[in-house]
C-alpha cells in the first residue's frame, strides 16, 4: 500500500458514519472531509496537478491503482482478459476485443529489445526541462507481444541502438507516486 | 444527400502573432467577408469552429458561440466546436458538408482558430504533450517531435531515406511558403544546405523538419447546390471524404512506417469520388514533419512503400512532376496552428481550382484536388476531394 492510500486508508476510520441517500458504497468513497486531505494545490514537481503528466495513482483515482502498487514492488503489470485471453497495455478496467470487465492482473517481463527510439534535445513539458537531454523509445518487450514506449536512461542517447538491451526500472517522485522507465544493458 | 461546394474561403496570417485568439476569431471574420462580397451574415446558418486546445493555449472554453460573436454571425440552425487536434480544422469542414448534404444546412462557415504561442515554451510543449495517452506515454515526455523521430529512423533503417530527402521535402515547402505573404516562413529562405546546419530537435530530425507553433486562423464557406452560383463561378465541389483511426497508445502504432490507416482512410475518399489517386492533381498532405510527407506519398500509392525519398528527390511532388505537393507551403512553411490548418489547406485547393494562386505554384490545369490531414501520432487520418468546376 502506498504512503498516500494508507493515509487516506487511515484517516478514513475517522471519517463520520455514513448515513441517509448520501451513503457512499464500499468502492466508492465518500467526499472528502475538511480535516482529512488538505487542498494540495499543486503536484510535487510544482506544476498544477492537470499541467503534470504523471498521473494521479491511489485507489481513489484510478481502478488501475494495482499497477503502481506492483510498480513500487519493481514489477511491471498489466490486464489480462480473463474471457478472451487478450493482453493489454497499457492495463484497462474492460476489454477492448470482447468488452468483459473480468480482468486478471499479470507481471509483464522486465527485459526487452529496443525498437525506435529518439530523443528530446529541445522543446521539453514543463517540469522536464531540466531533463533535457533524455532518450525514449519504443521497446519490444521480451516473450510477450507488447511494444511498450517510455524514457530510455543510462546512456546517452547517441549510443544507443535498435535492437539494444534494456530492463525495466520504476523510480519514485518527491510525493510518493512512482512510475517506470528503461535503462540500457545493452 | 445534396451536392456540397466550398464557395469562399480566407486565411488570417499566420505566425508568432501579437494578438488573441478571440481577436484573431475578429480578424478572420472580417477577411472572409472581404474575400466574398456577396456574402451576408443572414446566409449563415451554420457555424463548425474547429479549435484543438483553446482551453490550454488561450484559457478559453465554449468558444463556438464566441467564434460567432466575434466573427458577427448568428447561427441558427447548427453551432458547434470540432476538436481532432490537428485535424479539428478539417473535422469542422467534413461537419458542416454533413450537415449540408443532410439537409439540415443550407450555408455554413467553417473556421479554424488557434492561439499556440505562450510566453512560457514549456507550457506549450505540455499543451502539445495531452495530445497523446497523457498518463502512459506523457510521464516520459513525450511529444510530437520523438514520435515521427522515430517514424524517420525506421524509415532510414528499413528503406534508406536520408536526411537529405528529408531536406529536400522541407525545401520545396519552404520555396513554395515564400510565394505566400500569410505563411510564417514567407520571408525565409531555407534551402537543403542551410537546412542540414539548423540544429536537431530530436534526431534524426532537425529544427527545419519541424513545423513550428503557430498562431492563425482560416475559414471557408460551404453551401449547398442550389446556393452556390450566389457566390461564385468557380467552387470546389466535395466529391469524396473519408477517415480513419486505428489506436491511440503509442504501444498499439504497429509499423511506424505502414500508415493503414491513411491508405484505408484515401481508399474509401476516392471510391466515394469515383476517381484514382492519379487524377489528383494537386494535394495539400500533413507535412507536420518532413518524414510524415514521404510516408504518405508512400501510403496514398503515389509511389511504392520505402521510395517517398526518391518521390522527392525526383520533383515528383513538385510543380511539373506527377502532383503538386503543398504548394501553399505546407505545415513546415506555413506553420501549424492546429484548428487553422485542415481549413488553410481547403482554402489552397479551392484557389488551386479556380486558377487563383501565383504561377510559381499554381498546378498546371488542375481538376481534383485532395485535402489530408494526420492528428495525433498518426493514429487518425482524415481527407477531403474536391473537384473544380462551374456552379449549376
Amino acid at each position: 500500500m502506498s504512503a498516500i492510500a494508507k493515509a487516506r486508508s487511515a484517516s478514513r476510520s475517522e471519517d463520520p458514519p455514513a448515513s441517509g441517500p448520501a451513503a457512499s458504497s464500499a468502492t466508492e468513497p465518500s467526499p472528502a472531509p475538511k480535516e482529512r486531505t488538505p487542498d494540495k494545490g499543486r503536484a510535487a514537481s510544482g506544476v498544477p496537478f492537470l499541467l503534470d503528466f504523471f498521473p494521479l495513482e491511489g485507489p481513489e483515482q484510478t481502478r488501475v491503482a494495482r499497477f503502481y502498487e506492483r510498480l513500487k514492488e519493481g514489477h511491471l503489470s498489466t490486464t489480462r482478459c480473463r474471457r478472451c485471453g487478450s493482453l493489454h497495455w497499457p492495463p484497462r478496467v474492460a476489454c477492448p476485443r470482447c468488452h468483459a470487465e473480468e480482468l486478471d492482473w499479470t507481471d509483464l517481463p522486465s527485459t526487452g529489445r529496443i525498437y525506435a527510439f529518439s530523443a528530446v534535445l529541445a522543446g521539453a513539458p514543463l517540469g522536464m526541462e531540466s531533463d533535457v537531454p533524455f532518450a525514449v523509445g519504443l521497446v519490444d518487450l521480451d516473450g510477450v507481444p507488447l511494444r511498450v514506449f517510455g524514457r530510455i536512461d543510462g546512456r546517452p542517447w547517441d549510443e544507443l541502438r535498435v535492437g539494444g538491451a534494456v530492463r525495466v526500472e520504476s523510480f519514485n517522485l518527491p510525493d510518493g507516486r512512482v512510475f517506470y522507465r528503461f535503462r540500457s544493458v545493452d | 444527400m445534396r451536392n456540397v461546394a466550398i464557395v469562399a474561403g480566407a486565411t488570417t496570417p499566420f505566425g508568432v502573432r501579437p494578438t488573441t485568439w478571440t481577436e484573431m476569431a475578429q480578424e478572420i471574420g472580417a477577411a472572409l467577408f472581404a474575400a466574398e462580397p456577396e456574402l451576408r451574415s443572414e446566409d449563415v446558418d451554420s457555424l463548425f469552429v474547429g479549435a484543438a486546445e483553446p482551453e490550454r493555449f488561450a484559457f478559453q472554453s465554449h468558444v463556438a458561440p464566441l467564434a460567432a460573436e466575434q466573427m458577427g454571425l448568428a447561427p441558427h440552425r447548427i453551432l458547434q466546436r470540432t476538436e481532432l487536434a490537428c485535424a479539428s480544422g478539417q473535422s469542422a469542414i467534413r461537419s458542416a458538408y454533413a450537415a449540408i448534404a443532410a439537409g439540415l444546412s443550407d450555408v455554413a462557415v467553417a473556421v479554424g482558430i488557434e492561439k499556440m504561442n505562450l510566453p512560457s515554451m514549456a507550457e506549450a510543449n505540455t499543451s502539445m504533450g495531452c495530445v497523446m495517452d497523457r498518463a502512459w506515454d506523457g510521464p516520459h515526455g513525450a511529444t510530437a517531435p520523438p514520435f515521427f523521430a522515430m517514424v524517420a529512423q525506421r524509415h532510414m533503417l528499413e528503406y534508406g531515406t536520408t536526411e537529405d530527402q528529408l531536406a529536400t521535402v522541407s525545401a520545396k515547402n519552404h520555396r513554395f511558403a515564400n510565394t505566400n505573404p500569410h505563411a510564417q516562413f514567407y520571408s525565409k529562405t531555407f534551402d537543403r544546405a542551410k537546412l542540414a546546419r539548423l540544429p536537431m530537435v530530436a534526431p534524426p530530425l532537425r529544427l527545419g523538419d519541424c513545423s513550428s507553433m503557430t498562431d492563425g486562423a482560416a475559414a471557408v464557406v460551404l453551401a449547398a447546390e442550389e446556393r452556390v452560383s450566389r457566390y461564385t463561378d468557380s467552387p470546389a465541389w466535395i466529391r469524396g471524404t473519408g477517415q480513419y483511426s486505428d489506436f491511440h497508445n503509442l504501444a498499439n502504432a504497429g509499423s511506424l512506417t505502414d500508415w493503414k490507416g491513411l491508405t484505408r482512410a484515401a481508399r474509401e475518399a476516392l471510391d466515394r469520388a469515383g476517381i484514382t489517386i492519379r487524377d489528383i492533381d494537386v494535394a495539400e498532405i500533413h507535412d507536420c514533419f518532413s518524414i510524415s510527407e514521404i510516408v504518405e506519398y508512400e501510403a496514398f500509392g503515389w509511389c511504392s512503400r520505402g521510395a517517398g525519398g526518391k518521390f522527392a528527390q525526383d520533383g515528383c511532388s513538385d510543380v511539373g512532376g506527377d502532383v503538386v505537393i503543398n504548394p501553399r507551403g505546407g505545415l513546415l512553411g506555413c506553420g501549424h496552428p492546429l484548428g487553422a490548418t485542415g481549413i488553410a489547406q481547403s482554402v489552397e485547393i479551392f484557389r488551386q481550382l479556380a486558377r487563383e494562386v501565383p504561377a510559381a505554384r499554381q498546378a498546371p490545369d488542375p481538376r481534383f484536388g485532395l485535402v489530408h490531414n494526420l492528428s495525433g501520432s498518426a493514429n487518425v487520418h482524415s481527407i477531403m476531394i474536391y473537384e473544380g468546376g462551374r456552379a449549376s
